[in-house]
């Protein structure tokens, strides 16, 4: 079985963002910020290995891939602490920002199918729902269109069957449904949601092990061009960008006296019959 | 009725954890209205975060220890500010952007932590960012002022009497103390005191001494929660540097992807300054320490040793008290007197710490978990002792009495409790466990084959030599969850073992005496199970639990509103008998929670004489005026 687990490096989910709007587009401050593997991404690859882990099989693999800057090393190097057991790296020029504002998710999906195409006999590509700077939630879907593949997004549980499908349990608003994906000529696309497991913390000898696993490195013209893609169709941005601001800040709540009161604030403002 | 409420509007909860009395006031079209109030502890932090973060009304004053709870809003206090009427405006117009709080609710909350003692508010919240602004802060707790009592004062006697209005001061981590460090307590009376000029910063260079008259003029508490920076760690150090109001948690998952952790565990999601203050400890430390031996370095702001002449500038920088360096990021270092330990378990009394550099610990790869039942709690003890005489390497081990596993069996039992929790427990299998003494161990190292055999010689000693039955062990992650769940659970489900019934409020961790002891390990047997022992024939509930390598242990006790003086006698008494006979071993009265006010009293047994006199003299030498949250460790 082979996992191919895409990850993206963005701001630490636990970092305030830092707004400064004289700089239109490029608002978010990125320079000297703590960067981590998307949050969605670590679910993904801890599930990937875990589906590793309960085969057992030597031949198994889980391949983490990231597109980013020359410090998205240091994020597959995580992925690969924690289980995974190479990485390809496409790299892009230092200045190219991966928050929606270059690199957006129509290109990376042209990309992601390139390397399933070029791996061959991927049986499944594990994603996170979304990335927490773009939110867009549409790398996975993308994919799975161009590839023609079966997909379940919000996974809240994965298993794998004999026949080699990937039975998933998903979380929607109406409730939990589960569907069956078979896999034949094309791998499963499945992206991971908040409930599907935690992530494991990489321990310090598997940190010092992943130093020698392979990590492929490409920069993105070179592999543009290995997989026949047009680098003006990856790189170019689908939506762009028109203005990037903070919410207005809170307003202080009020005070009421007594419960009375309360009740008569809430009525006000419609939210009780 | 008037009702103050508080609360924190959004997404899915259940109107059980309002008040019995708000929710009876409320009319029933109110049913459809969801409030969540964050009391569930078993949301894992992540998810906590996750929730918050998406709410339109979040408090900024959450703070995420997992069991910080609001006390009851009927018992906020509106008593009028006993500050000087500049000093809150003074501070203000310095630094406008510095947020200060004279609001009921953050009064509260900040003159209590996590114990039965009541809250006693300071008179504003001060929530600096920066160091200079608590220097400036701290600038201003000591003025002379020139007033009508001040001239009256001396216009009847013949020497001059200067008016010195002293405002106290206390550091608020993440308020989870468990031994009333957070609360206000102002001397009662007006201290005179003869002092040398010099002390003044108007002084006139002559060698005079003058008489002074101290007026309490209330205190504040300094929420240190935006010293939030957590520093770099190199490849190679095994250290970190963090702002004093880091907590732990926030630590470590910042730390996620190092492969090295913060290894001191006290339960609660304290800030790291707090655990530096207090000097906290918790399960790990049976391997790694408590926070004495994890503390490298610290930033700390001194109090103020000068009296601010009523001619001088505030915020001069002679009135501004001094800022100390301690301790070094070397893993080892004997330069001079040690600060960093002066500093640590201080309690707010000596300074703020402001900055702390800590260690930390890579995690290994092999982990076990492994849970053992004896007979009875003497020989659970006993083989604790002799694992630890065989210097078998033991990460954690803990001892539960028989009522800690039955307040465990009847929490498994709640029907009162969330979806998400009840899910949770059927997928982790819990079971309820045998009604005997049982020890909780943890084993890691750096092969697997080392853990093991640390594991069957634990093994061989608790089942061969000390009648140990159902000794079982696991490595995976959730089986050892669920081998631990009796003693992750141990403090609420203790507390629930005198659970409300509908009507009447149940038992809080603020109704809740939680004893703390520790002794030699050769006594610890014999006092533990006397505590126990105790326990039963005062006919009070109070599972009896310790981190039995050390030779500490706890009893938790949770009271409700309706138990008689007499209950409470006997509760108290509890704690009384325990520390006496823990001194007269050689042992503290406290081994990890301090002193607080409470045990107070047990330190001169344990230090006599001299050692009061040289902790009143150091305090003294640092804090002259008593700013510093007064009335804990030593009075003056």
């Amino acid at each position: 079985m082979k996992i191919l687990v895409p990850i993206k490096r963005v701001i630490d989910y636990a970092i305030k963002i830092r707004v400064d709007p004289s700089k239109g587009p490029h608002a978010v401050q990125q320079a000297n910020v703590k960067m981590s593997m998307n949050p969605f991404c670590e679910i993904a690859v801890e599930e990937a290995i875990r589906l590793k882990e309960a085969k057992q099989n030597k031949d198994d693999e889980v391949v983490a891939v990231s597109i980013g800057p020359k410090q998205c090393s240091e994020t597959i190097r995580t992925a690969l602490a924690m289980g995974a057991d190479r990485g390809i790296h496409i790299e892009t020029k230092g200045d190219v920002r991966g928050d929606y504002i270059d690199l957006q998710p129509w290109g990376i999906a042209n990309l992601l199918k390139g390397v399933v195409e070029k791996e061959d006999k991927v049986d499944l590509v594990l994603l996170g729902k979304q990335s927490i700077d773009s939110d867009c939630g549409q790398t996975g879907p993308l994919l799975a269109g161009l590839l023609n593949a079966p997909q379940a997004t919000f996974a809240a549980k994965v298993t794998r069957g004999d026949d080699g499908s990937f039975v998933v349990d998903r979380e929607t608003d109406a409730g939990t449904e589960t569907i069956k994906l078979k896999t034949a000529n094309v791998p499963a696309v499945i992206t991971c949601d908040l409930r599907l497991n935690t992530p494991r913390y990489p321990t310090m000898p598997n940190i010092m092990k992943a130093k020698k696993k392979s990590v492929q490195v490409i920069s993105l013209e070179d592999m543009v061009k290995e997989l026949g893609l047009n680098l003006d169709d990856v790189l170019k941005p689908r939506n762009q960008v028109v203005e990037v601001y903070e919410p207005p800040p809170r307003k202080e709540g009020e005070f009421v006296e007594s419960v009375d009161a309360l009740v008569g604030k809430l009525k006000e403002k419609g939210l009780v019959g | 009725m008037s009702t103050r409420c508080r609360w924190i509007l959004f997404g899915q909860g259940s109107l059980r954890n309002i008040p019995a009395t708000t929710r009876a006031a409320l009319p029933k079209s109110v049913s459809s209205l969801s409030v969540f109030t964050i009391t569930d502890h078993h949301h894992s932090h992540q998810e906590t975060r996750h929730i918050l973060s998406h709410s339109s009304f979040f408090s900024r004053d959450f703070h995420e220890s997992s069991a910080a709870r609001t006390h009851s809003p009927d018992k906020c206090p509106s008593t009028p500010c006993r500050l000087p009427s500049n000093f809150l405006s003074a501070l203000q117009s310095r630094h406008p952007e510095l947020k200060i709080s004279t609001n009921p609710y953050d009064l509260d909350s900040h003159g209590h932590g996590e114990s039965y003692h009541p809250s006693s508010p300071p008179d504003a919240v001060i929530y600096p960012s920066t160091v200079e602004e608590i220097r400036d802060i701290l600038s201003l707790c000591c003025r002379e002022v020139l007033d009508d009592e001040s001239d009256s004062a001396n216009k009847d006697g013949n020497d001059k009497l200067t008016i010195v209005e002293v405002v106290s001061v206390i550091p608020y981590g993440a308020g989870t103390s468990v031994e009333g460090h957070l609360n206000m307590l102002l001397p009662t009376e007006d201290q005179i005191l003869q002092v040398p000029s010099s002390m003044f910063t108007g002084h006139d260079g002559s060698d005079t001494h003058r008489t002074i008259k101290i007026r309490r003029r209330g205190g504040i508490s300094i929420d240190m929660s935006n010293f939030q920076q957590i520093g770099n760690v190199e490849t190679g150090d095994l250290f970190v540097k963090v702002g004093a109001g880091v907590t732990r948690n926030a630590l470590n998952e910042a730390l996620r992807h190092t492969g090295l952790q913060f290894m001191v565990d006290p339960g609660a999601d304290a800030s790291i300054g707090g655990m530096v203050a207090c000097g906290a400890s918790g399960t790990a430390a049976v391997k790694y320490g408590t926070m004495r031996e994890n503390v490298l370095a610290l930033t700390a702001v001194l109090p103020p040793t000068k009296i601010l002449s009523s001619h001088s500038a505030a915020f001069s920088d002679i009135a501004k008290p001094d800022i100390v360096h301690c301790g070094s990021t070397a893993l080892k270092s004997s330069a001079g007197y040690n600060l960093t330990a002066l500093l640590t378990g201080s309690e707010g009394t000596l300074g703020i710490i402001t900055d702390c550099t800590v260690k930390l610990h890579p995690i290994h790869n092999n982990v076990i978990a492994a849970v053992c039942a004896f007979d009875d709690l003497h020989t659970a003890a006993e083989a604790v002792t002799t694992i630890r005489m065989m210097g078998i390497p033991v990460s954690r081990i803990e001892l539960l009495d028989e009522m800690s596993v039955h307040a465990f069996n009847k929490s498994l039992q709640c029907t009162e409790r969330s979806e998400a929790s009840k899910e949770k427990d059927s997928k982790l299998q819990l079971q309820p466990m045998e009604l005997k003494p049982t020890l909780f161990m943890e084993f890691s190292a750096h092969s697997e084959k080392a853990v093991q055999e640390d594991l069957s010689a634990a093994q061989i000693i608790c089942v061969d030599d000390f009648d140990g039955t159902n000794f079982v062990s696991a490595s995976d992650e959730e089986t050892r969850q669920a081998l631990w769940a009796a003693r992750h659970r141990l403090y609420y489900s203790s507390i629930a073992l005198r659970s409300g019934d509908g009507e009447r409020e149940g038992a809080t961790p603020r109704s809740t005496l939680l004893t703390d002891a520790c002794v030699p390990l050769s006594h610890f047997a014999d006092i533990l199970s006397a505590t126990a022992r105790d326990v039963k024939e005062l006919g009070v509930v109070g599972p009896c639990f310790g981190h039995a390598g050390d030779g500490n242990f706890h009893c938790i006790m949770p009271m409700v509103e309706s138990d008689t003086e007499d209950y409470r006698k006997r509760v108290f008494q509890v704690n009384e008998n325990l520390i006496r006979r823990v001194i007269s071993v050689g042992g503290t009265c406290t081994g990890e929670h301090g002193v607080g006010y409470g045990k107070k009293k047990y330190l001169e047994r344990m230090y006599g004489k001299g050692g009061i006199q040289l902790m009143t003299s150091v305090k003294k030498a640092l804090d002259p005026w008593n700013v510093m949250n007064p009335g804990k460790i030593v009075d003056l």
